[in-house]
């Protein structure tokens, strides 16, 4: 009985993978014809950018020519879902004009002119997940409710210019996510590990990718190849119709934590489609492609961070530039030959992406009128600032950038000011001494940005800066002249680094050992400092700070600043000073746990005796 | 046990270990039991060798009341000698009472002019004036004060900008009783941050010229402190009589109880027969404020 039932279930289960629709997943033969057949599609070499644009003069679409520097054409409208272009017509998503489309409604244009080609309300029982243009054929992917039936996936291929439908195709999963569409291939990704592939001429399915390691969340359409991926990016071919990241064909930038690894938004969520924060924080990059193996191009991956923009070096991690941008960058893009981003407040701005040297630079807010920008779209591969756009190019100086970034106001990016003060302690140069010095001073600086900035002053051991240090030592608190102390702990331990090349800022750093507002942690690292540097002279200022505090009863619960002197005179000093530690440990009101230690060290280091 | 080992360390901290502040005062503590001047001082005084030693014996002994009284008896001896037994305690180490004890005699004997200007009391006093403990500082700085020696005024100027009002105060004050002209501009400073602590100390050293900067300092910091500080200036004899109903009409102007207080402690301090402008002035104000002396 129960064998029969358990055969039951076996034949079901064979019966299950027979009708299963994804019987060819992984097939590299099937994946690497159906990206053989996809043409690279022809560079138009246009340098445009639409602008949703906001504001008092209404809520617009505007098209902008980088190349002349001037808007071509502006056209009113409620732009939500991002702008897609074709060859001579462009499509966004659209708040609905007519009544009984909640989800809005596609709107396509002529790219020329902006006006409207044709518009296609989104009934309530579609929900759409995206689209893309292949030439001025639309791709649409939708999730399809009817009636007492299931929701299906269904791609949809329309002529752009006139919205006429070419063909439909029913998905094999209703778990879809927005297309991507490249010279006669569309890609659609479904249940987050398969990548459907697509003939754009007819709807006849080429092909499946299936994603073993990771989820693939995005597909993208580049003139070097198609490509998907979510927390890195493979390269779509043989190698990898069953992705792994042991494949040659994945690529994943080493970047430091405080990025967010988003290669492209998330392709399964409707809601990215549109204009977000998505487009200011996510990971700008392109490849280049040699016998089939996918590089980041120049080696590089750009972080855009808001206002800031960072180039990685894919491999290493090793920061290559760095640029802040006076405000918020609400979208960017990697054209090839330039890094491109549209500020809140319409600035377009180009930069070279080896350098990070600004290279473009316009503005849409003339004649008095400012514009405020929502969104924005490029579509100008391979444009390339033409010498003369700006008069100087020349590349970011990155210790100057990473210190503005630490000296922003702007309070919104804790780790990112984070990573700029590790940065900044990276860099070599006497200069970047004094700045860590200022940061660790300042009232400015939050409180993990100075921890930060003190372990890296003390990571540098630089020996070359030992009179910043005497400075910053000699600059006691006082509050007539409202100056705060000191971070003599951490410029004890820079110091203590140091070893003996630190021993000439010893009587500075001893001098603290007697002032009121050095806390006892703060004295426990001048003691070791002292004994770092081998600092001999100082053992009298030890003598007072023992005999001062050995009965205070602050040190009753925590005696590691007294041990510390102890144990440095214990190293640096003479008789005269075992006779006075002598007399500490045995003297009653001294602090316990000092008499403790010192009842042992003392025993510990007694001198032998000779008959 | 103890005493074994510090009547060693007396002669080995003295003789053979680097300078330190507290060095000094070992050195101080091992020469008064060789010297024999101790018993000339005692006979000067009136108090024997062989008490002091007592005392001496007493303040560093086990119990901290007896160790207290002991402190006050070395207080009140009027001898420089006393001072060496005090030294010790601070060159020991002790608990915070009896180093606040230690201070307050050592204070004392400076006040009636019986301590030595020497190496050892101003090293351990300013020493201690730079303890972590705001009391133990003010007890120092106080007994700094009363040292008569020029080394002393840096280590004051350092506490005008100490972080607690009270050690401040009292810097201000022993600068002040030092007539130390070159407190005055940090005084100022503090004066206006509010600080109320130094606005007597800064009445008794300021010059005319530094009076407007005072009073303009009304509406920035509280009219109290500025009425109580022209208050306590307007009463110094040095005052020349028109500048004081200057500054006396200044002080009508200011609002509150403290500018009519400052203005009728400026008549109380003047002789009842004697009459002179400015207390016409004064009284004037007075009645225009509504007030009574």
């Amino acid at each position: 009985m129960r064998a029969a039932r358990l055969g039951a279930i076996l034949l079901a289960a064979l019966a299950g993978c027979a009708t299963s629709p994804y019987q060819r997943a992984g097939n590299g033969d099937d994946v690497a014809a159906a990206v053989a057949r996809s043409r690279p599609p022809e560079t138009a070499r246009r340098s445009l950018a639409f602008l949703v644009l906001g504001g008092a003069a209404g809520s617009r679409l505007a098209a902008y020519d980088l190349a002349s520097s001037r808007v071509l054409w502006t056209q009113s409208a409620e732009v939500t879902m991002r702008v897609a272009t074709g060859a001579s017509m462009l499509l966004h998503g659209a708040k609905a004009t007519a009544p009984g489309s909640p989800a809005g409604q596609l709107v396509a244009r002529d790219l020329g002119t902006g006006a409207v080609l044709w518009q296609h309300p989104i009934p309530s029982s579609e929900e759409l997940f995206g689209y893309a243009l292949d030439g001025d054929v639309v791709y649409l992917v939708q999730r399809v409710s009817s009636p007492g039936g299931k929701p299906a996936g269904r791609l949809t291929a329309l002529d752009g210019r006139t919205g006429a439908r070419r063909w439909d195709r029913v998905l094999p999963s209703s778990r879809v996510a927005a297309p991507a569409a490249r010279g006669g291939l569309v890609a659609v990704p479904v249940e987050s590990q398969y990548v459907l592939l697509y003939d754009g001429a007819t709807g006849a399915p080429l092909g499946q990718v299936l994603s073993t390691e990771e989820a693939a969340t995005f597909v993208r359409a580049l003139p070097e190849g198609l490509f998907y991926g979510s927390r890195g990016v493979f390269l779509m071919g043989r190698d990898t119709a069953r992705g792994s990241r042991r494949s040659p064909s994945y690529l994943s930038a080493h970047l430091p934590a405080f990025v967010r690894p988003t290669y492209d938004y998330d392709f399964y969520r409707p809601e990215q489609t549109e204009y977000s924060a998505i487009d200011r924080n996510r990971v700008l990059w392109r490849a280049t492609v040699e016998g089939g193996r996918p590089q980041f191009r120049d080696g590089l991956a750009v972080v855009h961070d808001y206002r800031f923009f960072f180039a990685f070096d894919a491999a290493s991690g090793a920061l290559r530039w760095a640029y802040l941008s006076p405000t918020d960058a609400v979208a960017s893009a990697d054209t090839g030959q330039a890094i491109l981003y549209a500020t809140v407040d319409g600035e377009l701005v180009g930069l070279d992406p080896r350098t990070g040297a600004r290279i473009y630079q316009a503005s849409v807010s003339g004649g008095g009128t400012a514009e405020t920008v929502r969104g924005a779209t490029f579509d100008a591969e391979g444009f390339t600032p033409t010498a003369g756009m700006i008069s100087a190019a020349q590349p970011p100086e990155l210790t100057a950038t990473l210190s503005a970034i630490i000296a922003d106001p702007d309070q919104r990016f804790p780790a990112l000011k984070l990573f700029a003060v590790e940065e900044l302690g990276r860099q070599p140069g006497r200069a970047v001494t004094t700045k860590l010095l200022e940061l660790l001073t300042s009232e400015k600086t939050a409180p993990l940005a100075q921890q930060k900035a003190g372990d890296m002053l003390i990571g540098r051991r630089d020996a070359g800066a030992l009179d910043l240090y005497r400075n910053a030592l000699r600059a006691h608190a006082d509050y007539c002249d409202k100056r705060p102390a000191p971070p003599v702990e951490v410029l004890a331990r820079a110091i203590g680094a140091l070893g003996p090349l630190g021993r000439s800022v010893a009587p500075e750093l001893e001098a603290h050992l007697t002032l009121p507002e050095t806390t006892p942690a703060a004295a426990t690292e001048i003691a070791r400092a002292i004994v770092a540097t081998g600092a001999t002279d100082s053992t009298a200022a030890l003598r007072d700070f023992l005999t001062m505090y050995r009965s205070d009863p602050v040190y009753d619960r925590d005696p590691a600043a007294l041990i510390a002197a102890s144990e440095a005179l214990l190293r640096l000093g003479g008789t005269a000073d075992r006779e006075l530690l002598l007399f500490v440990a045995e003297e009653p009101h001294t602090a316990v746990g000092l008499r403790k230690h010192l009842t042992g060290a003392l025993a510990e280091t007694a001198p032998a005796r000779h008959p | 046990m103890l005493s074994r080992a510090f009547a060693a360390l007396g002669v080995v901290w003295a003789l053979a270990v680097s300078p330190s502040a507290l060095a000094a005062a070992r050195a101080g503590k091992a020469q008064s039991k060789k010297s024999k001047t101790a018993e000339a001082a005692a006979e000067a005084t009136g108090l024997s060798a062989t008490e002091i030693e007592a005392l001496r014996q007493t303040l560093i002994g086990a119990d901290d009341e007896e160790s207290g009284e002991a402190a006050d008896k070395l207080a009140n001896a009027g001898t420089a000698r006393a001072a060496e037994p005090l030294l010790e305690v601070l060159a020991e180490g002790g608990r915070p009472l009896r180093v606040q004890a230690a201070l307050d005699a050592l204070g004392k004997l400076g006040a009636a002019h019986v301590l030595r200007n020497d190496q050892a009391v101003v090293d351990a006093l300013v020493l201690y004036a730079g303890h972590r403990a705001p009391d133990i500082r003010r007890r120092a700085v106080k007994a700094l004060g009363n040292v008569p020696d020029p080394r002393v005024t840096g280590p004051l100027m350092d506490r005008l900008g100490d972080a607690a009002p009270d050690v401040r105060a009292a810097a201000a004050d022993a600068l002040a009783a030092r007539h130390e002209p070159r407190a005055v501009p940090r005084m100022f400073a503090l004066l206006s941050r509010g600080d109320a602590g130094v606005g007597s100390a800064l009445a008794s050293l300021a010059t005319p010229d530094m009076v407007p900067r005072i009073a303009e300092l009304a509406g920035t910091v509280d009219d109290e402190l500025v009425a109580n500080t022209l208050g306590d200036y307007v009463k110094r004899d040095d005052v020349p009589e028109k500048l004081r109903i200057d500054v006396l009409r200044t002080i009508g102007r200011l609002s509150g109880a403290v500018a009519t207080t400052a203005l009728a402690e400026y008549l109380a301090s003047i002789p009842a027969k004697e009459d002179r402008a400015s207390k016409r002035e004064a009284q004037k104000l007075l009645d225009q404020r509504g007030g009574t002396p």
